[in-house]
């Protein structure tokens, strides 16, 4: 099962010397003693069955980071857990969780330790709830757990968020519950009277049923049915009366006229049919809200991983202090590789940061003294001072994360459209009503009231505002699942109008393990000698090209003082020679600035001809897009004789090389200009305004996503599969939607017309309004089963 | 008619169970995570563990 290449645990590529551990009595190869130690230890627990049922990769285990003891601290345990009857209860984010396999792996991991009382993994929304006891095992000894598995764990920044979102969830699954099992009941009590069809029910057993029917409707309408009170309650308040108005006044105008005449006597009650029309809209709201949370849960994750304690320098003293607490001004120390927990001018003399996370670019930003270090970039290898200028809500991240939040937050075109309809509908079916009412009173004044509450629920356009919203949120759901964000609510539904595929950056296409492709040597430095040194200058960089030489075998030269220039290349000394790898301007100034160059003291040593292999399925991609009639382009800023490897490869006849991203934007014009509607796939980084320009962008990159709001799409495990399957989706959604909305309108007029002809039970529309809200809710999941 | 008066309450009774029975269910987080639990059928458990002591029938 093993590929001879790849870490059994991460399945990360293997470096020259791989780690060889015996696991259940086969030798297996792993990237690391961290990965070696969590497989040793998954088998010797029986858990072994992780590798068998998982779907896609582990995490890598980093070796280092293991210590997590400031965890134990009383601020993280105030602020962070919370007591329950087991002893403390915690909500960790962890980023590596990707199927169903690692929550399975979590859970049986840390219910290993007899202190752990339960704990609950969401693969899809990152979160991991533990409850145990802090008296005999620390919180530090289970994140330790999780971390030496893979599963880097995070504290929740903002833990009142996480409870609010549990709670609201937890209420919405007791409502649904309460309705579910006892509008059962009432049902079957109710059905008592109806089957007395020769009126021989003594009146005394009839009323007794009566009450027990109201008993049971009571908790349902007021506890079940608050959603649409409340809802009802809200929108007159904004007098814009919508679908909750018409819900909650049939539900509760059936309640209260069956009150009315179990109180008087009279002939009909219809407690039954409230309460199967609360349960019915709640069971659709409920599948429709869970969809969307899934699908935001995922936005969350990343951007809430932020550092919870920052070290805070008074004076020369180092002291840890909760990130809460850090102020305005206050001189906070950073350790190397870690997350700046706050924005702040930087205080020492020169650092590298990471800033993936907030401008999408992996590679590594040179700081100076008195830049601007921002919260939720990383720190390179070096140390730095900054004195904080803004903390929490006000920090670039946290506008990031509020502009992501309102991308989600945005609802597409059709879904306001059939809101607009809905809202409109709903005035009109209360005069509809009214009309219906009066003249059923002029026709037989005994059933006016029934027929009218017939009306009421029967023009309830619940399936038609439920339409487009239970599509959409669906797509957004599977897409999730897939490791897709949609950030653009309209971006799905204009990718069926896609003519041309704009593949910008040969990155995007390639991206596999960078390997040599060819040398050259200049006297008196020879092949071996070259490669080692060229290894020993690569070998701590994290830049892809050092994988090209990290199959070197042997020792590499052991350099001082090695450093590493962003842009340019990697500097270091041996001998008392400088010697420099990199761009030819920096390694060996005056040569052809093609490839990579090997120098000493200026002096080229070596030329490498590097080689980037396309992605493994890019060709397959390609070709299905190609099978729908979609037209590929390829701009590239790299030099033609890259672009034209790649283009012919996977058969993308318009390629242009060497491309500024204004001849991007003039490239795109022009088509757009010709007719065509243009989908970009690019990496995200420096191309706002081509990503702009095109009718739908799509990203790709991992853990940079945040920062690519200017996309609309955003794939988050760079593989090219994933665009194939967008297009399936979104189209499988459009087709939906449209089924959707044709049968929700052609329900209500149908429905209206048959109440007003007065020759239904107002039970009986409830159950065709709720069928039909239901119909649409299922109708829309059944995008889970898109196989692309 | 007058098994109504002992149906009807046992009815009531197991709908409070059963209402009681889900509101603990959700309060103990039992529907917090649904997709390890449908992965434990599938783990194998019947084979000897390296660590853990022999199951007999007896267990």
């Amino acid at each position: 099962m093993q590929d001879a290449a790849t870490c059994f645990h991460c399945q990360a590529a293997l470096g020259h010397a791989p780690v060889e551990v015996a696991v259940d009595s086969e030798t297996r190869h792993f990237c690391c003693r961290g990965c070696a130690g969590a497989a040793q230890w998954i088998v010797a627990e029986g858990l072994d069955d992780y590798y068998r049922l998982r779907r896609t990769e582990g995490g890598k285990v980093d070796e280092a980071a293991l210590d997590y003891s400031a965890w134990d601290r009383d601020e993280v345990r105030d602020a962070h857990c919370r007591p329950c009857p087991e002893g403390r209860q915690v909500t960790l984010l962890t980023d590596g969780m990707h199927c169903a396999a690692c929550a399975w792996l979590i859970q049986n991991a840390l219910a290993k330790d007899p202190a752990v009382a339960a704990v609950n993994a969401n693969a899809i929304t990152g979160r991991v709830e533990i409850r145990w006891n802090p008296g005999k095992t620390r919180l530090s000894a289970l994140c330790a757990r999780l971390a030496g598995l893979g599963y880097k764990p995070y504290l929740s920044v903002n833990e009142d968020y996480e409870r609010a979102k549990r709670r609201e969830r937890n209420s919405l699954l007791l409502k649904l519950g309460l309705a579910a099992l006892v509008t059962t009941q009432t049902m079957m009590f109710s059905e008592a009277l109806y089957l007395d069809t020769a009126r021989e029910m003594s009146v005394a057993t009839r009323d007794f049923f009566r009450w027990l029917t109201f008993l049971l409707c009571s908790p349902v309408v007021f506890y079940s049915g608050s959603e649409f009170i409340r809802g009802m309650w809200r929108e007159l308040r904004h007098r814009q009366p919508g679908m909750d108005t018409l819900a909650a006044s049939s539900i509760l105008l059936a309640y209260f006229a069956s009150l009315y005449q179990t109180l008087t006597g009279g002939d009909h009650i219809w407690f039954d049919a409230s309460a199967m029309f609360v349960f019915f809209l709640l069971s659709a709201r409920i599948l429709e809200r869970f969809a969307r949370n899934t699908a935001r849960a995922q936005v969350d994750l990343l951007a809430r991983a932020q550092p919870a304690f920052a070290w805070r320098l008074n004076g020369a003293v180092r002291e840890q202090c909760p990130i809460g607490q850090v102020r305005t001004g206050d001189v906070l120390f950073l350790p190397p590789g870690e997350a700046v927990p706050a924005d702040g001018e930087l205080l020492s003399d020169a650092v590298e940061v990471d800033e993936a996370l907030l401008t999408g670019e992996s590679a590594l930003q040179t700081r100076r003294r008195g830049d601007t270090l921002l919260a939720g970039s990383t720190l390179g290898a070096v140390a730095g001072e900054i004195r904080v200028s803004h903390t929490g809500q006000a920090t670039q991240l946290s506008h990031i994360l509020r502009l992501v939040e309102q991308a989600q937050n945005a609802r597409p075109v059709q879904n306001v459209w059939a809101e607009r309809l809905a809202s409109r509908f709903v005035t009109v079916m209360f005069l509809v009503t009214a009309v219906a009412f009066a003249v059923w009173w002029r026709i037989d004044a005994d059933r006016a009231f029934s027929v009218a509450l017939a009306v009421l629920v029967a023009a309830c356009p619940c399936a038609l505002s439920l339409a487009v919203p239970a599509a959409v949120s669906s797509a957004f759901d599977a897409l999730a699942r897939l490791g897709v964000l949609v950030l653009k609510p309209d971006a799905l539904s204009k990718l069926a109008d896609i003519s041309d595929v704009v593949f910008d950056k040969t990155g995007t296409l390639t991206g596999g393990r960078t390997t040599l492709q060819s040398m050259a040597t200049f006297a008196p430095c020879t092949e071996t000698e070259a490669l080692r040194l060229a290894y020993g200058l690569e070998a701590g960089s994290k830049h892809p090209l050092a994988a090209a030489f990290a199959g070197f075998e042997g020792a590499p030269a052991a350099f001082d003082g090695l450093s590493a220039i962003p842009g340019h290349g990697v500097a270091g000394r041996l001998d008392g020679a400088e010697y420099r790898i990199g761009k030819a301007d920096f390694a060996a100034p005056g040569q052809a600035d093609d490839g990579v160059w090997l120098g000493r003291n200026g002096q080229a040593l070596a030329h490498f001809r590097l080689h980037d292999p396309i992605k493994p399925d890019a060709a397959a991609d390609l070709a299905w897009l190609a099978a729908r009639g979609l037209r590929s382009h390829l701009l590239s800023g790299d030099s033609s004789e890259r672009v034209r490897e790649t283009g012919e490869a996977l058969g993308i006849g318009v390629w242009r090389a060497r491309a500024t991203p204004q001849d991007k934007l003039d490239y795109l014009k022009a088509l757009q200009a010709a007719g065509g509607r243009v989908l970009m796939v690019g990496d995200g980084i420096n191309d706002a305004p081509v990503m702009a320009q095109a009718d739908v962008s799509m990203a790709m990159g991992s853990g940079a996503w945040l920062a690519q709001a200017n996309a609309d799409i955003l794939l988050m495990n760079s593989r090219l599969k994933q665009i194939p399957q967008v297009f399936a989706v979104a189209a499988h959604m459009q087709h939906l939607m449209r089924q959707n909305l044709r049968w929700a309108i052609a329900y209500n007029v149908v429905a209206v017309a048959v109440a007003l002809s007065g020759v239904v039970h107002p039970g009986y529309a409830s159950l065709g309004m709720a069928g039909s809200s239901l119909l649409v809710t299922l109708n829309a999941l059944r995008i889970h089963s898109v196989k692309p | 008619m007058n098994i109504l008066l002992a149906l009807i309450p046992i009815s009531l009774v197991l709908l409070a169970a059963a209402v009681a029975a889900f509101f603990w269910a959700v309060r103990k987080g039992q529907f917090e995570n649904l997709d390890a639990a449908a992965l434990d059928i599938l783990a194998d458990d019947s084979k000897p563990r390296p660590n853990a002591p022999e199951r007999t029938d007896a267990d």
